[in-house]
């Protein structure tokens, strides 16, 4: 059972990620001016933070789509929606126009308010599937099980399984 | 003594034998845990490379390539300097909530400059190429720096107007340069002088430039208005009234 619940925590932690990335790949002045907007990191680091975005996101997302290494990117995307929550958060605390409501022509942009809350409430939900996947990272239809199928084996029986778990 | 292997129990042989499995077992997962890591930081870093390579961002522009009547390095002031009142807009022209503002307060904002009582301070971007299925928006500001360019500020302005009334719709395949000359000749450009620079998209890199200094001004969307250097807030409706409330004074 753990098993099924982790593979749809995969599909929808990474299925999240790997759209995002995919997004944004393709325009990467945007993702630095989005990772400026958040007034966080240095000048000096933004152009780089911004250019590896996408990739670090559709790489981790493939990862968990697979079933890949699945506790270590597990970690990560938790990581990845920590940062984003304090990012978030930060932003809508010191009250920022991070979303600038171009996209859509309803003439009026969305509440940022309660877009903040939204993709805030968003991330801890997907933070929570990250961190079932760090404690239960043996889930159905993973390439960790054809890449250690003995370790499996001794995960369904007795043994310690102390073996590495990744 | 050395105990003889012959000594040992049978359970105790089976022990040592699946301790040794084990520790096989341990380090080939190790080594299939290695190669899988070293292969995704390889596609990983070629991912990143090629972004980065992508964005031109900051690279040097070529007088050639640097629209000429600017008032500063990325904006052109319309209206008397004598003018008690400054507007400064940062504006994209696939932006619907830019060409909202136009269509509501465009007239009196032209007005307010010919009678010299206000100063407007165009900061024009493109960061909405997405939104359409041929760039237009970065296409089109090229298209209004060509006409700043040959024809200078009042022409710019009228391409400007022409170009928020004929705003193509997010998501279509925006107009092409032929429509975008058109614009040019009508707002009084030269079509002979304008053509060359539309076609071959020549600000091109001045345009990404011009973008991501207004990402290094602070400023994240567009319309953003500022009167005499106040900010009027992320809502369009309350930003344009309050424009309309100072050019009725």
């Amino acid at each position: 059972m753990k098993a099924w619940i982790g593979l749809l925590a995969r599909l929808l932690v990474g299925g999240v990620m790997l759209l995002a990335g995919i997004s944004k790949f393709p325009d990467p002045a945007a993702n630095v001016r989005q990772v400026r907007a958040f007034d966080i990191l240095p000048e000096a680091v933004v152009p780089t933070v911004g250019h590896a975005l996408p990739t670090v996101e559709i790489v981790v997302g493939a990862a968990l789509v697979l079933g890949l290494l699945t506790r270590l990117f597990a970690v990560i995307s938790g990581l990845f929606f920590i940062a984003f929550i304090i990012g978030i958060s930060a932003a809508w605390a010191r009250g920022l126009e991070i979303n600038c409501g171009c996209f859509g022509s309803h003439g009026v942009p969305a509440n940022p308010q309660r877009q903040y809350a939204i993709d805030i409430a968003r991330d801890i939900g997907l933070l929570i599937g990250s961190a079932w996947l760090v404690v239960w990272p043996r889930t159905r239809l993973a390439l960790d099980n054809l890449l250690f199928p003995h370790h499996e084996r001794l995960a369904d029986g007795d043994e310690t399984e102390e073996a590495v778990e990744v | 003594m050395a105990t003889k292997p012959k000594k040992q129990s049978k359970s105790e042989r089976a022990q040592a034998l699946m301790r040794e499995q084990q520790r096989r077992e341990r380090r080939r997962n190790l080594l299939v845990v290695g190669a899988v890591v070293v292969a995704i930081l390889i596609v990983a870093g070629v991912m990143v490379a090629i972004s980065s390579n992508k964005d031109t961002t900051g690279q040097a522009v070529g007088t050639g390539g640097t629209p000429q009547n600017l008032t500063g390095q990325y904006n052109v002031v319309i209206g008397k300097s004598s003018a008690p009142d400054t507007i400064k807009v940062y504006e994209d022209f696939q932006c619907p909530i830019c060409a909202y503002f136009e269509k509501t307060a465009g007239d009196q904002l032209r007005a307010a400059i010919a009678d010299g009582r206000v100063q407007v301070d165009f900061r024009m971007v493109a960061f909405l190429d997405r939104a359409s299925t041929t760039n237009y928006s970065s296409r089109a500001l090229n298209a209004a720096m060509a006409v700043l360019s040959t024809a200078g500020p009042d022409a710019f302005l009228q391409f400007h107007t022409i170009a928020y009334q004929n705003q193509p719709a997010e998501g279509s395949a925006g107009v092409p340069d032929s429509t975008l000359i058109d614009w040019a000749v009508q707002a009084g450009a030269d079509k002979d002088q304008v053509t060359p620079l539309i076609n071959d998209n020549v600000y091109h890199q001045w345009v990404v430039n011009a973008t991501d200094q207004m990402s290094k001004d602070h400023v994240t969307g567009t319309p953003t208005i500022f009167i005499n250097g106040e900010n009027q807030g992320s809502n369009p409706q309350v930003a344009t009234q309050a424009v309309l409330d100072l050019l009725k004074k």
